[in-house]
């Protein structure tokens, strides 16, 4: 029996130079990632620690519900005009938002649903100063500089955060869902509602959520719409204050009682942002597990 | 669907209404941007009798005023808050990209299971700090820090040699076009994190398996089939992440100064960019001025428009390869 002649095969498994090499690039490479995983994460902390060192001191409930005019000061009025404009903002986004979203994703072809999906883009795009230069040009001759104005600024920002999350929402909603429906004699526009969105209901708020969030951080539109007021009161036909437009106006002032309440602004603000972040975490977290 | 049983009529009429309905919110919602395009660029039509569309794009000088006879005397030029919006955009994306991209590598190929999810949270949750905050935060803490520290080391070292790396030691200014490009980066590392994420999420298994099995090390895994694979993916979180630096306005604002008139020569002196001028100069600004602001924010415009285009048709390009392959 002729051996066949064993293949050149390495049986010396001790590293060359050439593995130690790789090995040592392979574990400074892990090292450099992990280092920038940290340093995006880092600015998170001092800001988070910067805010609460320099704006609890000042918190309390008098500086949540007195005006800016009493003693002691409070941002009462900023308060209110946040929530204002931003609650009339999103009830004339979400309806468009939702509606558009439904449009493209459940009755366009696919040619309409990509220019759809390109003109979101597009206004996803539109930097926030726009909004608010668009709304004072058309608007403040009509409305003046008034609430009205502000949240209609919002509701440009906002439609299309709401149209994208619903139209990618509906896109996850199983087919095998909707033809079940329509396999039962449901009208498509009855499946639409009933089945398709309601199975979407939890994504489609987490959209709405998400431009509200939108809404409330937002300052430059406001700045040059509903600019600031001193007055507590919640007439959306005047002048409103924001609490963003509180914390810039205040950050440039050189007295450091002035700036202070800019800084506990900003943590009322922050707690609130992050708030309706978690909240709106926790729902997609959930949907993904079940 | 209009073959669908019409054996209840009643229920079947809803269904020209919902999709009028619905098809009317999308014509509303394009209406809008629409009008807003076409509002900014009627307003700026005052402008450009007084100053040509090129020389506006393309020279220094900010003034302008009406005399009594209505004569109108100005000088307008975009050139110094372009420079400002895309030299502090670029500074930010220098810095945003590697870091973003390798953080969003370390959550999907790295991290150990517990720590990802926090990790990610957290990551989101910066991406949720209000611009303004931010900007507060930069003014009183973080830009005075940046000063002393990489602006005055960069300054003193390299600056001898570069010019536009200097920093007149006399006078450090409070505000610069550097330090406005690294808030920018802190704003956009969690965006382009978040978009990368998904991204490489996306790189099929089967891919990672195949290179690990020949031996290779999880280094060589990333930069040889991960990265390649992700590449135009990345590129769009970047020119995402790109468009939302170059339309930031408030935290821009508060640490870049109010350098109108012309081109900072160094990078650590007040500049101005587009969005935080259009801020800054609208609340006094006259008639004629505020043209000229339209006039800048049709500018801003175009340039975030262009790169939605880009960014769009890379995604279809890229859906349209992945597709071919599997």
């Amino acid at each position: 029996m002729n051996q066949a002649p064993l293949p050149n095969i390495r049986l010396d498994f001790s590293l060359t130079p050439h593995d130690i090499r790789r090995r040592r690039v392979n574990q400074i490479m892990l090292r450099i990632i992990q280092a920038a995983a940290i340093v995006s994460v880092v600015p998170l902390f001092t800001i988070l620690f910067v805010i609460f060192s320099k704006g609890l001191p000042q918190l309390g409930l008098s500086f949540l519900l007195n005006g800016p005019l009493e003693q002691p000061t409070g941002i009462v009025n900023a308060i209110q005009g946040s929530l204002v404009m931003t609650f009339i903002a999103i009830i004339a986004a979400a309806p468009i938002g939702i509606g558009g979203g439904i449009y493209l994703n459940e009755y366009a072809s696919t040619r309409v649903a990509r220019i759809g999906e390109l003109f979101i883009d597009i206004m996803l795009g539109v930097p926030s100063i726009l909004a608010g230069l668009f709304a004072y040009f058309a608007l403040v001759p009509i409305l003046g500089h008034s609430g009205w104005t502000g949240s209609i600024a919002l509701t440009v920002l906002m439609v299309p955060v709401v149209m994208r999350t619903t139209q990618e929402v509906l896109r996850l909603v199983p087919a095998g869902l909707r033809e079940a429906s329509l396999a039962l004699g449901v009208p498509l526009w009855r499946t639409t509602i009933f089945v398709t969105c309601r199975t979407a209901l939890s994504g489609i708020m987490t959209g709405v959520v998400l431009a509200i969030s939108r809404g409330l951080g937002e300052t430059a539109p406001l700045l040059l719409t509903s600019q600031t007021s001193n007055d507590v009161s919640i007439n959306l036909g005047q002048p409103m204050n924001a609490m963003t437009v509180v914390i810039y106006q205040n950050a440039t002032s050189s007295d450091p009682q002035i700036v202070a309440t800019a800084w506990t602004t900003a943590l009322v603000l922050f707690v609130v942002a992050l708030i309706l972040n978690v909240s709106v975490r926790f729902k997609t977290v959930n949907n993904r597990v079940f | 669907m209009s073959e669908a049983p019409s054996f209840r009529r009643s229920r079947l009429s809803g269904e020209l209404p919902f999709r009028i309905l619905t098809l009317g919110s999308v014509l509303l919602a394009a209406a809008l941007l629409f009008t807003l395009v076409a509002v900014i660029m009627e307003k700026s039509l005052i402008l450009w009798p007084v100053e040509a569309p090129l020389t506006f794009l393309t020279s220094s000088g900010w003034f302008g005023s009406t005399a009594p006879s209505g004569v109108i005397t100005a000088a307008f030029g975009a050139l110094p808050m372009i420079w400002g919006t895309l030299v502090t955009s670029l500074i930010g994306i220098a810095v945003a990209a590697p870091i973003g991209i390798f953080a969003a590598i370390y959550l999907v190929e790295l991290a150990p299971k517990r720590l990802a999810a926090p990790l990610t949270f957290l990551v989101e949750i910066v991406a949720a700090i209000p611009s303004v905050v931010i900007g507060l935060w930069a003014l009183g803490e973080l830009s005075p820090r940046l000063r002393d520290s990489i602006e005055w080391w960069v300054a003193s070292t390299v600056g001898q040699f570069i010019p536009w790396l200097s920093e007149d030691p006399q006078q450090p200014s409070d505000t610069s076009v550097f330090r406005s490009g690294i808030v920018l980066a802190i704003m956009i590392t969690p965006m382009v994190a978040a978009v990368s994420r998904e991204v490489i999420r996306s790189v099929p298994q089967s891919l990672r398996e195949g290179l690990v099995g020949m031996g290779a090390t999880k280094w060589e895994t990333i930069r040889l089939v991960i990265l390649p694979t992700a590449k135009v993916g990345l590129l769009g979180a970047v020119l995402l992440a790109f468009g939302r630096a170059i339309g930031e306005t408030i935290a821009v604002r508060l640490t870049i100064g109010m350098n109108i008139s012309e081109i900072p020569p160094t990078l650590f002196q007040p500049g101005s960019s587009i969005a935080a001028q259009i801020a800054g100069a609208f609340g006094e600004a006259s008639p004629i001025e505020k043209g000229a602001l339209a006039g800048l924010g049709l500018s801003l415009f175009i340039l975030t428009l262009t790169l939605s285009l880009i960014v769009r048709l890379l995604m279809w390009r890229s859906a349209n390869r992945m597709g071919a392959r599997t």
